[in-house]
This record gives C-alpha cells, sequence and structure tokens, in this order.
C-alpha cells in the first residue's frame, strides 16, 4: 500500500482541484470589510518593500503579503484557488503565465469597472494590451518590464584583448551575428565559453525582437512559418555549434556555481537578471558592466496585478494598485530594488536616467533599459506562445547539450510543439 | 493421580447476563471509532481516485470550460510520443534501479545474517540511514555529486583521463543518475526485509550445511536463496510499483526544465508526465488519462504477483 501512496496522492491532488468548478466556492465576492487585503506575489522580489511603504501612509489597512514562490509556482497557485479554493484580492502574475488567464476573463474583476481607463494612457500600450481579453476587460495592470541587454565581466574582457567600456562594447555587435563572432574572438583568446547557453542567451533575445512572433496580429498560429522566428532559432543554433557556450542552462545550480566562477564572460540581462546576478556572484561586485542587446530592442519579462473575480476586498486592492501602480509609484519602486516602470511618461525623469548600479561598474541601468524599450515593436503574445517557447528552447538545448542533430533541430521542434498543443 | 476433585473454576462464576438489549448508540459506536479513517480515504482517497475517470472523459480546463470528448483523451495518448517516451524511460529506470537493489539487498542480508558479524545492530540499523534521508535532499547531493564542470565523480574520472560526461543531459546518464538514487534510497529497506525472512530461518540449517563443507557461496546459493524466494517476488513486485511512480528524483535533477527532465524530456517518467499535462499545461483530462493508464499497469502487475505468489505456494 505504502508505495501506491503517490498515484492516490497525485489522483487526489487532481480531483481536489477539479472537484469545484470555477465560481462555485465562497459567494460572489466583495464582501470583505474593505479595511484588509490578501496579496499574493513571487518570493525573492522584494515586493514587502512596497507593501511597507503602503502600509506607512495608510495605518488603517491591514495587507496580507503571501511570498508563494517562483513565479511559475505562484501562477499554479493561483490555477488552483480560481477552481475552488480561497483566492487572494490581489496577485502577481508574471506576463509569460497571463494569457492563460486572459483566455478565461470570467475569473477575474474587469477593472474597466474599477476606473482602470482613467489610468491606461500612464502604461505603455503594448504592454498594457497583453491584459486586455477579447471582449476588452481589462485583466490586470502592469507593474513592470523587463527591457533587454548584455551583463559582461569587464575583468575577463579585458584578459581577452577584447574592450571593457560600455559604449566599445556595445559596438562589437551591432547584429546577433557579431555577437557570436565575438564569442569566438573570446574563446579563441581564452580558450574558455563566452556566454552562458545559447537558448536563452541568444535565441529567446533575438525571438523577442521580431514584429510578428508564434502569432499574428490577427491571432493566428505562425510559428512555423513566421521568417523572422526561424531566423531567430538559427542564430541560436548558430551559436550552440560555434563552441562558445558554456552549455549551463538558466538558472540551474552549475549556471550559478559557473557565473560565480567566471566560467563565461556575458549573459542576456533583463533588468530582472541584475537582481539575480547580484545574489549569484556577490564576489563579482564592480567587475560586471551592461552593454546593449545585438539587433534592436525589445522586452523580456514583466508582471501585472490582477484581481480575482471572487476576492472579498476588491475596491482596497483596487486602491493599491492604483496608488502603488501609478508613474510616481512605479518610479519609486524602481528606486528601491530596480525593477523597470511600464509607465514611459517617468522615462527621461532623472531619477531613473540618473540611477547607476555600483555592482555594474555605475552602468546607468535606467537609461539602458528604456532606451530597449523604446526600440520595441509590439506582437501578439497568445495561450500557447508559452509552450511553443519553451519546446523552441527546449530544441536548441538539445542541440547544445545532448547531442542533438543540428540539421534536423527545427523539423524536430516544430514536430514537438504540434504535440505539445495539439494543433 | 489423585482424585481429588477441584471443582471446575467456572462454576464459581455467576451464569452469564442474558445478553441486554444494546441502545442503536452501542452498536454504532464501533462503527464511529474505525469512522476517521474511512471518511478521511473516502475523502482524500477512494472519492479522487474515482473521479479521476470521470475527469479522464473530459477536454478540462480546471478555470475555464469542462467538455465531454469521450475516449479522446485515451486515443490522444497511445498516439503521443511523449507518453511512449515517458513509458520507455519509467521501464529503464526501473530496470535499472530494480536488478542491482534487489541483487545488493540479497549479499547485504546474507551478511548481515552471519553469525559471526560482530556489531550486526549497528550494521543492520545504518543500512536504513539512506531510506529515512528527504528524497529531496538525497537528489540535491547526487545532482552535485553527478554535475558535468563541477562534479565530485567527473572529478575523479578526470585524473584517469575521461571526459566529463553530462549525467543530466544525456538519455542513459539521467536513467543511471536517477537508478542509482532510487537503489541508494531503497537497498537498506529491502536489505532489512530480507534479513527479516532469513532469520526465520532455523541456524541450525546453516551450521548442518557449514558441518557437511558447504562454502560461503553454497550456503547463499543453495539455502539463502531458496528461503528467501517469497519475500523477492514481493519486493520485485513492490519496486516495479514504486518504480512505475518515480516523480521526485527526475522532478529534482534538471532544475531548467524540471517538468520534462530535461530538454528532450530524457528522463521524464510517466508520474512526471502526469504532472507536467496536468499541472504545468492545466490539462487536467489529458492529466487524468494518462493517470488511469498508470493505474492499469499497476493493477495488471499486482495480478502477475498474485499468479506468482499462488503459485509458489502451490509448490510446496
Amino acid at each position: 500500500m505504502k508505495l501506491r501512496l503517490p498515484l492516490f496522492a497525485a489522483a487526489t491532488a487532481l480531483a481536489l482541484v477539479t472537484a469545484c468548478t470555477p465560481g462555485t466556492g465562497g459567494g460572489g465576492g466583495g464582501e470583505g470589510d474593505g479595511k484588509s487585503f490578501e496579496f499574493w506575489s513571487f518570493s525573492a522580489i522584494n515586493q514587502k518593500l512596497t507593501v511597507d511603504a503602503y502600509q506607512a501612509k495608510h495605518p488603517d489597512i491591514q495587507i496580507k503579503l503571501t511570498e508563494v514562490g517562483t513565479s511559475t509556482e505562484t501562477a499554479q497557485s493561483l490555477t488552483t484557488a480560481l477552481a475552488g479554493g480561497k483566492v487572494p484580492d490581489l496577485v502577481l502574475i508574471q506576463g509569460d503565465n497571463l494569457p492563460q488567464f486572459v483566455e478565461q476573463p470570467q475569473n477575474f474583476v474587469d477593472l474597466r469597472t474599477l476606473g482602470a481607463d482613467d489610468v491606461k494612457g500612464d502604461y505603455l500600450d503594448w504592454v498594457w494590451e497583453q491584459s486586455v481579453a477579447k471582449d476588452g476587460e481589462v485583466l490586470g495592470v502592469p507593474t513592470d518590464v523587463g527591457g533587454m541587454a548584455v551583463a559582461y565581466r569587464t575583468d575577463l574582457f579585458a584578459a581577452a584583448g577584447l574592450p571593457t567600456d560600455r559604449e566599445s562594447v556595445s559596438a562589437l555587435w551591432p547584429t546577433w551575428d557579431a555577437f557570436i563572432e565575438t564569442g569566438k574572438r573570446y574563446k579563441q583568446a581564452t580558450g574558455k565559453a563566452f556566454t552562458d547557453n545559447a537558448a536563452t542567451s541568444v535565441f529567446y533575445q533575438a525571438v523577442n525582437q521580431v514584429s510578428e512572433k508564434y502569432y499574428s496580429a490577427d491571432r493566428k498560429l505562425v510559428y512555423s512559418t513566421n521568417p523572422q522566428v526561424k531566423t531567430a532559432f538559427e542564430l541560436g543554433i548558430k551559436a550552440a555549434t560555434a563552441g562558445i557556450t558554456a552549455g549551463q542552462s538558466s538558472f540551474e545550480s552549475a549556471w550559478s556555481a559557473g557565473m560565480a566562477q567566471g566560467q563565461y564572460a556575458a549573459v542576456s540581462a533583463p533588468s530582472w537578471m541584475l537582481n539575480s546576478i547580484r545574489s549569484t556572484a556577490p564576489d563579482t561586485k564592480g567587475k560586471w558592466d551592461i552593454a546593449k542587446i545585438p539587433g534592436s530592442g525589445g522586452n523580456w519579462g514583466g508582471s501585472y496585478l490582477a484581481i480575482p473575480k471572487r476576492a472579498k476586498n476588491p475596491q482596497a486592492a483596487w486602491n493599491y494598485i492604483k496608488e502603488m501602480q501609478s508613474p510616481a509609484g512605479q518610479l519609486e519602486h524602481f528606486t528601491r530594488v530596480g525593477a523597470l516602470p511600464s509607465t514611459p511618461s517617468v522615462y527621461k525623469d532623472a531619477k531613473l536616467t540618473d540611477a547607476k548600479d555600483s555592482f555594474f561598474s555605475d552602468a546607468p541601468t535606467g537609461k539602458i533599459y528604456t532606451d530597449s524599450l523604446l526600440a520595441l515593436k509590439p506582437f501578439y503574445i497568445g495561450p500557447d506562445s508559452a509552450a511553443i517557447g519553451q519546446e523552441f528552447l527546449n530544441a536548441i538545448t538539445n542541440v547544445e547539450q545532448s547531442g542533438g542533430n543540428p540539421a534536423t533541430a527545427w523539423d524536430d521542434a516544430v514536430r514537438n510543439i504540434k504535440t505539445a498543443i495539439g494543433e | 493421580m489423585t482424585a481429588t476433585l477441584t471443582p471446575a473454576p467456572t462454576a464459581a462464576l455467576p451464569p452469564p447476563a442474558a445478553p441486554k438489549a444494546r441502545g442503536l448508540g452501542e452498536r454504532l459506536a464501533p462503527y464511529a471509532y474505525i469512522a476517521p479513517f474511512f471518511v478521511i480515504f473516502g475523502v482524500f482517497g477512494l472519492f479522487p481516485f474515482a473521479f479521476t475517470f470521470y475527469v479522464a472523459l473530459f477536454d478540462w480546463n480546471p478555470i475555464g470550460d469542462q467538455v465531454f470528448i469521450g475516449v479522446d483523451n485515451f486515443t490522444r495518448m497511445f498516439g503521443d510520443p511523449r507518453f511512449w517516451n515517458a513509458t520507455g524511460n519509467t521501464l529503464s529506470i526501473w530496470v535499472l534501479s530494480t536488478v542491482p537493489q534487489l541483487l545488493l539487498a540479497l549479499v547485504l542480508a546474507h551478511v548481515l545474517n552471519h553469525a559471526r558479524l560482530r556489531f550486526a545492530l549497528f550494521f543492520r540499523m545504518a543500512v536504513l540511514v539512506p531510506y529515512i534521508t528527504s528524497v529531496a535532499a538525497t537528489a540535491i547531493v547526487f545532482v552535485q555529486l553527478f554535475d558535468r564542470d563541477y562534479g565530485l565523480l567527473n572529478w575523479l574520472l578526470g585524473l584517469v583521463g575521461v571526459e566529463p560526461v553530462d549525467f543530466v543531459q544525456s538519455t542513459w546518464g539521467s536513467h543511471v543518475l536517477i537508478a542509482t538514487m532510487v537503489t541508494w534510497r531503497w537497498f537498506g529497506y529491502t536489505t532489512l526485509l530480507y534479513l527479516a525472512s532469513l532469520q526465520a530461518v532455523p541456524r541450525s540449517v546453516f551450521e548442518a550445511a557449514a558441518i557437511d563443507g558447504a562454502g560461503s557461496w553454497q550456503r547463499f546459493r543453495h539455502i539463502t536463496i531458496p528461503s528467501l524466494r517469497p519475500v523477492i517476488i514481493f519486493t520485485v513486485v513492490t519496486s516495479t510499483i514504486g518504480g512505475l511512480q518515480i516523480f521526485t528524483e527526475p522532478l529534482l535533477i534538471a532544475s531548467g526544465a524540471p517538468l520534462t527532465c530535461g530538454a528532450v524530456r530524457q528522463c521524464q517518467t510517466l508520474t512526471l508526465f502526469l504532472y507536467e499535462q496536468g499541472f504545468g499545461q492545466f490539462e487536467f483530462g489529458y492529466g487524468s488519462a494518462i493517470g488511469v493508464a498508470l493505474f492499469v499497469m499497476v493493477v495488471a502487475i499486482a495480478a502477475i504477483n498474485y499468479l506468482l505468489s499462488t503459485r509458489i505456494k502451490a509448490d510446496r
């Protein structure tokens, strides 16, 4: 019997979640006292600082902050909660997870009913659009965006005879092909890997710089026929087979160890990655700098705040969104934790443009990242975008780390995607 | 023999009272005592179990629509290369973990049962230590030991001139890694099962064989193994059922793509595939269908166990 427990546990988990259909548990929402609300956020993003700042200004409001886990775990918990459990009043959803919730707008408060239309103009329009459901319901307010850049080790670049100041380094790689060539120069000079991996540091960046990604503007699947996707994929394969990568998948423990030990010299770094580098390799303080991303601008990451339909205190949650996600609120959040605002009106603010990061050789982070956003071409992100992206990443990792055949990688990826999304 | 008669002790007792008509409460009380288990089992075991079969017939979005699609999930599953890949991985990891584990346990049990073994209790307890270590801790340590660039094992291989092996990213390497973890965790438990069974064999049998000139190998071959046959069958079946459900180890070894256990699903087991579909993709219907398939496999193996064990009894 003991050994059969996992099967029962899996069945139990499945059935517990499925036992209740959406909206059946806990009334229609809104019956709370309006003086308190529950907030689910991710761990390790310092959300508490901003919550504390709000409570200092509003001593009569109680916020119960729960750091659920990673962004994926938070989305999983939210799904479970929406299916029949106790929902929070306010929840942070990472951009990659957002489409699956936008497909089911009946689970969330349409923020237009609380006044979202009044603040819409404050945000980058393409970021805002991603949380709008098919009938125009607004499900979330963007809290931050990632932007794009490359973080590199000045000491390792110097040892390889490459320039070290950020302007000259940016000039090394106007295109992704030039980035790969720079990697070969570095490898030749040092014998070491240039970047962490081909999948995230090359393909995932390049594929986010397109004007049309896995879906066309009219929301049809075009991942297998879109030449822009194929070009980005081939860049990834080229990097994987050029021998310039360390073959360390992002966020694995050996990736962290490799970063701390200087196993690779450059890593693609949206603004939120800076925190990750800082905590992963604290001893490398001052040895990093930040250069422009090859190609044009682009974005990786960013999150949204949403209010579930059954929330007990939707108004209190909305008041929080309105105040803390206003342009001024996001600018303040940027100065506290470095998350890049999604409100373009503050991009020229001195607090942002003058912000320098001493860990990264006093790089003007605010300016570098906002520049990458302003050069961005928005595209539609659909319900299967995350699954499609994952299969492409897997195909490149397979070539890089598991000896997969680069010649068949594209066809393999497309076939796996068809299986995965049931097309 | 004395002829003294002693009165039968029972005679001194009053005659048993006629059974009173018991109250309803008293008759129901025993059921109330055992109810907690059955209620909890029903809520967390039986109901979800039965419900899985129901959900498997739907295209079931936990936060959206639930559409009845009959056996489509099963048709899809049989044509899904990922399902067969997971089945193959599961079987491969099962063989790689069960065979060495049972052989190791057999030998260890034989040694631990040796009459002249000193500190026997210490050694018998020591083999259980891996079993009581948490799976997650075991996985973290083993992944570091087997790491491509920073692992102790590859460092040792490097000393004798072997190129570093990427255990996690290669198919056989990841299977070996997982099988090693499973073996490490379970060999002590199996050893104790064998040992308990061995201790039921009279020591005189071993001694008589020794006096007749049987060496250690002959005693192992002709006494230990035949007397352990029923428990060997039992452990083969339990480790098969356990092997079909390996989940934590593959989930933890490839932290870059945990739900697929690597970029090409090289070590994704059936339970991990179930979890990926259910809780990664939120396809509850399809996830349930995989659960049903897993259930059928477990039942089939349990049936084989039943047939084998009745035959063994009949042979005796």
